[in-house]
């Protein structure tokens, strides 16, 4: 016998081992095969075509990336929320769904190189009248779980007063729109104009918010060489024009039409690392270069980078033989009379370093010591001022590595430097380190002649803002500077910070939590509530001595018993309204699905409980003249009930879970409000589990109670 | 002696299966008729018909002047004169001894709580259970049950009292005991319709004994003509079965 199950056990090995052997020569032989997850519906970016294929920006660019790269995907549209987790679960390899790169995601997924940039618009009925926020106030407004427009309106909310209602889907959300239960709803601009144009009945009522930029994700740390193949094959697509051909295929161009395709020259200085210096290969490299760069190619126009020096940049910009300057130019006021200045695209200051392993850390500490500066520069300027102050004495270089290795020997104890040189210094090798905060802040512009050029201005202006948004900016601070400042950075910006311990993640959505918990008790008592008496109505029906009532009462019971919760969740939220251009609340439109599924699980066993007492009681109490009606309440009934009352706290708590589906309605009950935590903060498996934890301990509860009534009830 | 029940030509159809085969049978005031006959004859659902717990297929059931297998009649009131009494006793088990008896009378308006109760106590010490007024059902023996079912028949004031096998489902000591109680009735002149295995019973108790066999009623007569002098052979065939077992 034992032989026998041990021979079994064997062959399922050797075939699950042939299995894997069958399924593993295909991904080794041929070119790799990735699992893209995708949204279900997302227009333009991906969607099913009248041939059922699925295409759009988002498909269209990873297959031509895939192409250039010589790589295969497999798409698949399984829905935001479900590639996010996917992806997170190691079930797909990428996702491409739209996502925009925000920090909270950042923690969770590596990025390619932004593909796609967008900003959330308010979107409205067609022919509403509402064209700000403010008119919101007291009014309900859809959205869609886990999009960055929806983090938005919730940032809104509170200003404005309005409230929010939920989707999982777009086509949800529009639609309550459109049927008047929402007044608004907030999504991403190409999406909503792209829906617009193909006939969605609404208008767009406010301009780009939150810009922000679309990315690739993979899960955090995984997947590096599919994250090169796609930022290599970007770049190809984005220089051949395929790229411009996609986007313009479904929404038209989108490069800034006043600088698309034009020319400019650019001064620059020769040599002012990390800003701007020629690289090993002579190319001229630097934060100012790759952020022109940058701006150029996100704006459509080319640039001409001239390194004349920063005397004869800035004069060639005033005679107009270049058309900007960028060279780690400090805003001034006296240079404002000459130029106008982009925003600030860097903030310099000046930092005192010491040697690495020395324990100074304050002015103060200086007292008669020599501190090392190289002439001309703001640094220098700054030593000088405190020089009396302090008690040291200041040792002059010409050369920035002198004044370095002045102190890493001993000589000088500390030296004073521009932030961003000294940062660069220490990534490249100088054994120093940074010990004050920057002082004399100076903020670094973009310039062109004054009131000449100034669409470039503008350009530039919008496109740092882009880059900023996209993390590009970082990116390219970061390659020069070293990523310490950006990681101080986005630690004081806070979200990162956030304490993702399951005490740290209830205690920040303790208020949510409780509030989606409220709404599921809510929704559970209501619709049991009214479920009782639907199902008792039903069931009592079913036991009258009459063809017509038993025939109605088994036709609703097989009815509602057999439809799915969620197709008539759905078919009662936007069914209904369609059939009858009546709105409908979405927590009646729940109570009601649960009323008629609930009720009609209710009514089969009240049919039954009642048809569990002896015949012969009816029979007793029919005999001394007692009516039907009579009858069944004064002896049936009572001795049926006691029959029922288990499979009433069953159902109780069967609807208490049902309650969840409702979600796909956007009511914001427990679950819903799960799913909006964890689309923000990606942290499925912790906040699932805290979710699945208040489940059980109310219906731990709720058993406990019932299990009490139970005993009382009992005979 | 008046015409209390009479049945004519009644026929009960189960779906092809016919049941009473034309059945005409009178019982006068105050008389007491003992239905005999062998399992699965018909006799109870003779019995259900006459107050239509069984839905008569045609034929007549007149009781006072009025006939109850019509469709118009109203047999609610009619079922108020006609207590009953069933061989498992179908006491309501979500109801104490008392509320069992009273739940009529008062449901149906016919007497003030005080009444009812006053009353129920006279008839369950006429049926010998005074102390079980506020006993739960199922604290009770079934002989015990037997006898408040009898009670609880009673408490309407039924003119016709209608026993089907009262004592076939009680353990024999207790069978006594509800004999004496329908002997008691008897004796009061209650008119009663009895079916029932008790030969003894039908022997001192019975003005007219019938047998019932496949639907039909074959013989009729005193107890002394059924008894002694059985003339139908399938009416010997019976009685010998059954008294010598
Ligand atoms: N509700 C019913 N539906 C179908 N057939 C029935 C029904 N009630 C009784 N019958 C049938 O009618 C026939 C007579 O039944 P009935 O109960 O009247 O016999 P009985 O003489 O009382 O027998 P017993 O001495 O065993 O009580 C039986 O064949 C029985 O199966
Ligand atoms: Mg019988």
């Amino acid at each position: 016998m034992k032989r026998k199950v041990l021979s079994a056990f064997g062959l399922l090995a050797v075939f699950v081992a042939i299995l894997f052997c069958l399924g593993l020569p295909g991904s080794k032989a041929q070119a790799k095969t990735y699992q893209i997850g995708t949204d279900v519906t997302y227009p333009p970016f991906e969607f099913a075509n009248k041939k059922n294929k699925y295409v759009g920006i988002d498909i269209d660019i990873i297959k031509a990336i895939a192409k250039e790269e010589g790589f295969k995907v497999n798409v698949k549209p399984v829905g935001f929320n479900a590639a996010v987790q996917s992806v997170q679960s190691g079930q797909l390899d990428g996702i491409i769904a739209g996502m925009t790169i925000t920090p909270e995601r950042k923690d969770k997924f590596d990025f390619g190189t932004p593909y796609y940039k967008t900003g959330a618009v308010m979107a409205v009925k067609k022919g509403s009248n509402i064209t700000s926020f403010k008119q919101l106030k007291g009014k309900k407004v859809a959205l869609k779980t886990g999009t960055a427009a929806a983090d938005y309106a919730n940032s809104l909310k509170k200003k404005y007063g309005f409230k929010t209602v939920t989707f999982d889907d777009s086509d949800n959300m529009y639609q309550d729109v459109t049927t008047g239960n929402s007044v608004a709803c907030f999504d991403d601009q190409p999406v909503l104009q792209y829906g617009i144009k193909h006939g969605l009945k609404l208008q767009i009522a406010s301009k780009p918010a939150n810009q922000g930029w679309y990315g690739f994700g993979v899960k955090k740390g995984t997947h590096k060489q599919l994250i090169k193949k796609f930022n290599a094959g970007l770049k190809i697509i984005r220089e051949n024009g395929t790229y411009d051909k996609i986007v313009g295929k479904y929404l038209g161009t989108t490069a800034n039409p006043q600088v698309k395709g034009k020319t400019f020259t650019i001064g620059t200085d020769v040599t002012f690392p990390p800003f701007e210096f020629a690289n090993k290969n002579n190319k001229y490299v630097g934060i100012d270069m790759d952020l022109i760069r940058a701006i150029a190619n996100e704006q459509g126009f080319k640039v001409k980078i001239k390194a004349l020096g920063f005397n004869a940049a800035v004069q060639a910009v005033e005679s107009g033989q270049a058309d900007g300057v960028i060279a780690g130019m400090s805003i001034t006021n006296a240079r404002k009379a000459q130029f106008d200045f982009s925003k600030p695209y860097f903030n310099s200051g000046v930092v005192m370093a010491v040697a690495k392993n020395s324990k100074i850390h304050k002015l103060s500490e200086l007292r008669g010591k020599k501190v090392a500066v190289k002439t001309g520069t703001s640094g220098a300027d700054y030593a000088n001022s405190l020089k009396k102050k302090y008690g040291f004495k200041v040792v002059t270089f010409d050369d920035s590595n002198n004044m370095y290795q002045d102190v890493t020997t001993g000589n000088s104890i500390a030296c004073f430097e521009d932030h961003p040189v000294m940062q660069y210094a220490i990534k490249q090798g100088t054994k120093l380190k940074i010990v004050t905060k920057p002082a004399l802040n100076a903020p670094y512009g973009f310039a062109v002649k004054k009131g000449h050029n100034q669409a470039l201005l503008k350009a530039f202006n919008t496109g740092l803002e882009d880059l900023k948004a996209s993390g590009t900016y970082d990116t390219i601070k970061a390659k020069y500077l070293g990523s310490d400042e950006i990681k101080t950075a986005a630690k004081t910006s806070g979200n990162s910070a956030e304490d993702r311990t399951f005490i740290g993640l209830i205690k920040q959505n303790q208020g949510a939590l409780l509030s989606g918990l409220k709404e599921t008790l809510w929704l559970t008592v209501v619709s049991i509530f009214f479920a009782t008496i639907f199902g008792v109505l039903v069931g009592l029906m079913g036991v009258v001595p009459n063809k017509f009532s038993r025939g109605t009462s088994t036709t609703l019971i097989y009815l509602f018993r057999g439809m799915p919760l969620l197709v008539l969740a759905l078919f009662i939220y936007t069914g209904i309204p369609s059939l009858t251009g009546q709105k409908i609340p979405a927590f009646v439109a729940g109570v009601i699905t649960l009323t008629f599924n609930e009720g009609a699980y209710i009514a089969a066993f009240v049919k039954g409980g009642i048809e569990a007492v002896d015949p012969g009681q009816m029979e007793a109490a029919r005999s001394l003249g007692l009516p039907f009606g009579k009858s069944m309440r004064k002896i049936i009934l009572p001795q049926g009930i006691r029959i029922m009352v288990p499979s009433f706290i069953n159902q109780f708590i069967i609807t208490l879970k049902d309650t969840s589906i409702l979600s796909i309605i956007g009511l914001l009950e427990l679950t819903q409000t799960g799913k909006i935590i964890i689309a923000r903060n990606l942290e499925g498996f912790k906040v699932w589990t805290i979710v699945a934890a208040i489940y059980l301990i109310i219906i731990t509860v709720l058993t406990w109670l019932s299990n009490w009534v139970q005993r009382r009830t009992k005979v | 002696m008046s015409e209390k029940v009479k049945v004519t030509n009644l026929v009960k159809t189960f779906g092809d299966n016919e049941v009473l085969k034309g059945i005409n049978l009178t019982v006068q005031n105050n008389e007491v008729v003992v239905i005999i006959g062998p399992s699965g004859s018909g006799k109870s659902t003779l019995l259900r018909n006459l107050n239509k717990l069984e839905e008569p297929t045609s034929g007549s059931i007149v009781i006072d002047n009025v006939d109850i297998a019509r469709n118009d009649v109203d047999i609610n009131s009619v079922r108020e004169n006609i207590g009953m009494v069933f061989q498992h006793f179908n006491l309501f088990k979500n109801l104490t001894v008392g509320e069992n008896i009273m739940l009529a009378p008062i449901e149906l308006k016919k007497e003030t709580k005080e009444q009812a109760e006053a009353q129920a106590k006279k008839l369950l010490a006429t049926v010998g259970l005074e102390e079980k007024f506020g006993a739960t059902v199922q604290s009770l023996s079934g002989g015990q049950q037997q006898r408040v079912a009898i009670a609880r028949a009673l408490a309407m004031n039924p003119d016709i009292m209608l026993f089907d096998e009262p004592t076939s489902a009680l353990d024999p000591e207790m069978v006594g005991d509800v004999l004496e109680v329908m002997k008691k009735l008897a004796k009061q002149g209650m008119t009663m319709v009895v079916v029932t295995h008790e030969m003894g019973f039908a022997k001192e108790v019975a003005d007219r004994v019938v047998f019932v066999d496949d639907g039909q009623i074959l013989e009729e007569g005193t107890p002394e003509q059924i008894f002694e002098h059985p003339k139908n052979e399938r009416l010997q065939d019976f009685l010998n079965k059954i008294l010598n077992v």
